[in-house]
């Protein structure tokens, strides 16, 4: 297949290659709160390093100007490696850059090594979009790539990286925070499935039920999350002094509580709006025939509305989903653990680092999410 | 068998159906026919309890609906829809075989009768089980439509304006597949369109509604000979009425026949006993002759059809 020179990745590229040699690939800290030493891209991986990846890099652009027959499968290939092999420039840039007597010293990613993951991956993006590749494809890579983080992790070759000096400082917390993280927004996109199938329902049974219904949850989304947060403590804290039953259960003013009361309101929107329309889309034709057939109404709600509503479902699932696992990291602080407890802290003691240890994960945990749902509303889609 | 006596339908302040009366003879087929809006779709859907009835009481082989059992009284009743109401999410084996599911047929026994009526509705070609509707043209999903109405062998066969979506060929294909089915099955068929064609190419009896109310229930012959009002003779056009009547007519009733078969002449342009007079009629004016021969299956002269004999069966 021939076609013209696509912009997209000439641009990209254009800019990758630029903003590789300007800005700095890592930075050297002697320590967590000092400012570092920033490293451009030659001194941090040295001539043959960079002059390889410069190299590629020219021609993956000469391959996205000039139109040749599998060019989009060439650059898929030569992306895939550039992200592949990313993780070990940062080991490579420890073991030349590191000083080795000091145990405080730390290498940190530069405003340069994050051009060279995003925008790669952007291109990687448009490259699966142009070769029609489907979710799998794009599921595998993925997987590759994070596989490559992986070991580079386990190898121990990056463990001067400041991020992964902060999690060594406090693996149990990071465990506790990871898990609380995932119970506290999972937890609250199940209850709020539930309450929104419910809510759903009889919307689409009693039309009087949906205005007010949709004006509450669309309220609810209205309202900023730290103030949700933070107007959850005084009702909860009474109900709790009044009944020591609660307070026995963990209910209190702040905490878990408070935090899954908001994520669920905040979940109910998207819910309750796909649920709904989800249900009300099913054609009446198909519902009438059924009827007519002798279905009766439980048959026909489980073999017809709800297999044909669900890729609408899923979709709002993922939705909710993605903005539980964001909105979680803020409910850190009213004491609800998860990864936003870092943010806080390291915000709290200008540690950018331990910032990046909460932010990092919560954005993988998002796209991760995002990836797997997508998968699974796709494949109910293709096969109806 | 089924009687409607004084059925009403008011949705409202309208009155839809006005205290409609009429009997279908089982295994008949009736035709509703009018103008949209005139309570025959109602009618319809007051038959299988989609609709309640306001007045009046409908009874099928002596029973009221009423009294049986809905889900009973549905699954007895073949059920087909303009635009095919086919679930995009089944195959075409799983929509045919949605009633014999529901009445719990075993597997093996749904699978056969799946196969058995793609065969009857000539759809049985090699995969088309495993296709989704989607994948069907518009005439195929049909078919597949009636399939499934026919699959648990009801006795009853209800249609509402099924091939009105379809192009006029599709459609002409699909009613002459509907005479075959007719004949091999004598399903009692209560079928609603607007099509005053339709009607009186596939029905017994014809029920002309206008306004909620019964105009005319009758033989297509007499509704053409002795039309009840102006409002039905409008509807079977005035004018080409005479024509209409030949369409209703065989070939084989009016021709002369001869007393032993003979080999055909294959130069001469002939029509086959089935045919209507309209067809030979149209034929001679065409060829300009007066008479035709008239073939069998085998394509063996068995008749002669003449002018003179069309005019006598046209009044």
């Amino acid at each position: 297949m021939f076609s013209s020179p696509n912009r997209v990745i000439v641009v990209l590229g254009a800019l990758t290659l630029t903003l590789a040699w300007v800005l700095d690939f890592g930075v050297i800290q002697p320590n967590r709160i000092v400012a570092g030493t920033g490293y451009g891209l030659g001194e941090a991986l040295g001539l043959v390093a960079s002059v390889t990846f410069s190299v590629g890099m020219v021609m993956i652009l000469g391959l996205g100007a000039v139109a040749s027959r599998f060019r989009y499968s060439l650059l898929t290939a030569g992306l895939l490696l550039l992200l592949l092999v990313l993780p070990w420039g940062l080991a490579l840039f420890a073991e030349r850059q590191l000083p080795g007597s000091s145990t405080y010293a730390r290498t940190a990613m530069g405003a340069g090594f994050w051009c060279l993951l995003f925008l790669p991956a952007l291109m990687l993006g448009e490259c699966l979009q142009r070769l029609r590749a489907g979710r799998g494809l794009a599921l595998i890579l993925l997987a590759l790539v994070l596989t490559s983080w992986t070991l580079a992790v386990t190898s121990g070759d990056i463990d001067s990286l400041s991020i992964l000096k902060e999690y060594a400082a406090r693996p149990d917390q990071f465990r506790a925070a990871l898990s609380d993280h995932l119970a506290l927004a999972l937890s609250a996109v199940a209850i709020s499935l539930v309450l929104a199938f419910v809510l759903a329902l009889m919307m689409v049974r009693r039309v009087s039920w949906r205005r007010p219904v949709f004006g509450v949850v669309s309220f609810l989304q209205t309202v900023p999350s730290l103030a949700l947060f933070g107007l959850l403590i005084a009702p909860l804290s009474a109900l709790s002094a009044t009944f020591p039953l609660l307070q026995q259960l963990g209910i209190q003013g702040i905490g878990w509580a408070p935090a899954l009361l908001a994520l669920i309101a905040y979940s109910l929107l998207p819910m309750v709006r796909n649920t709904f329309v989800a249900l009300t889309d099913v054609p009446p034709t198909l519902l009438e025939a059924g009827e007519g057939m002798g279905m009766n109404a439980r048959q026909l709600f489980f073999r017809v509305k709800l297999p044909l509503a669900m890729p609408v479902i899923l979709e709002g699932i993922r939705v909710t989903i993605i903005q539980a696992i964001g909105l979680t990291a803020v409910a850190a602080l009213i004491g609800a653990g998860g990864f936003g407890t870092f943010i806080f802290q390291g915000l709290g003691q200008a540690a950018m680092d331990l910032v990046l240890l909460g932010a990092l994960p919560t954005v993988l945990l998002a796209l991760v999410a995002d990836a797997v749902l997508s998968a699974l509303a796709s494949t109910m889609r293709s096969a109806p | 068998m089924i009687e409607l006596k004084g059925v009403s339908r008011r949705f409202g302040e309208v009155l839809a159906v006005n205290a409609i009366s009429l009997v279908v003879e089982t295994g008949e087929v009736c035709v509703l026919v009018g103008s949209s809006g005139c309570g025959k779709s109602t009618t319809l859907r007051m038959i299988n309890r989609l609709l309640p009835s306001t007045a009046g009481e409908i009874l099928v082989d002596g029973k009221n609906v009423c009294d049986t059992d809905l889900q009973t009284l549905r699954l007895n009743m073949g059920y087909v829809i303009q635009g095919t109401g086919l679930f995009p999410h089944w195959t075409v084996a799983r929509n045919i075989g949605l009633v014999p599911g529901l009445l719990k047929w075993p597997e093996a026994r749904i699978r056969e009768r799946v196969d058995e009526l793609l065969q009857l509705l000539g759809l049985d070609q090699e995969g088309f089980v495993d296709k989704y509707p989607h994948q069907l043209s518009g005439g195929q999903a049909q078919r597949v439509g009636v399939a499934r109405a026919l699959a648990a062998d009801p006795n009853i066969l209800l249609m509402d304006e099924p091939f009105g979506a379809l192009d006029a060929i599709t459609r002409e294909t699909l009613q002459n597949e509907m005479l075959r089915i007719k004949q091999q099955l004598g399903k009692t068929t209560v079928f609603v369109t607007h099509d005053i064609d339709e009607a009186l190419r596939l029905a017994d009896r014809i029920a002309v509604m206008d306004q909620g109310r019964l105009i005319q229930y009758d033989a297509p012959e007499a509704i053409l000979r002795r039309p009840a009002s102006l409002f039905v003779e409008t509807l079977v056009g005035s004018q080409d009425r005479g024509l209409k009547m030949t369409g209703l007519q065989r070939v084989g009733d009016a021709m002369q026949r001869h007393l032993h078969p003979r080999p055909r002449d294959l130069d001469k342009p002939g029509v086959r006993e089935h045919e209507t007079l309209r067809q030979a009629l149209s034929l001679m004016l065409w060829q300009g002759t007066e008479s035709l021969p008239v073939m069998d299956e085998d394509g063996a002269e068995i008749g002669i059809i003449s002018r003179a004999q069309i005019w006598a069966g046209g009044h």
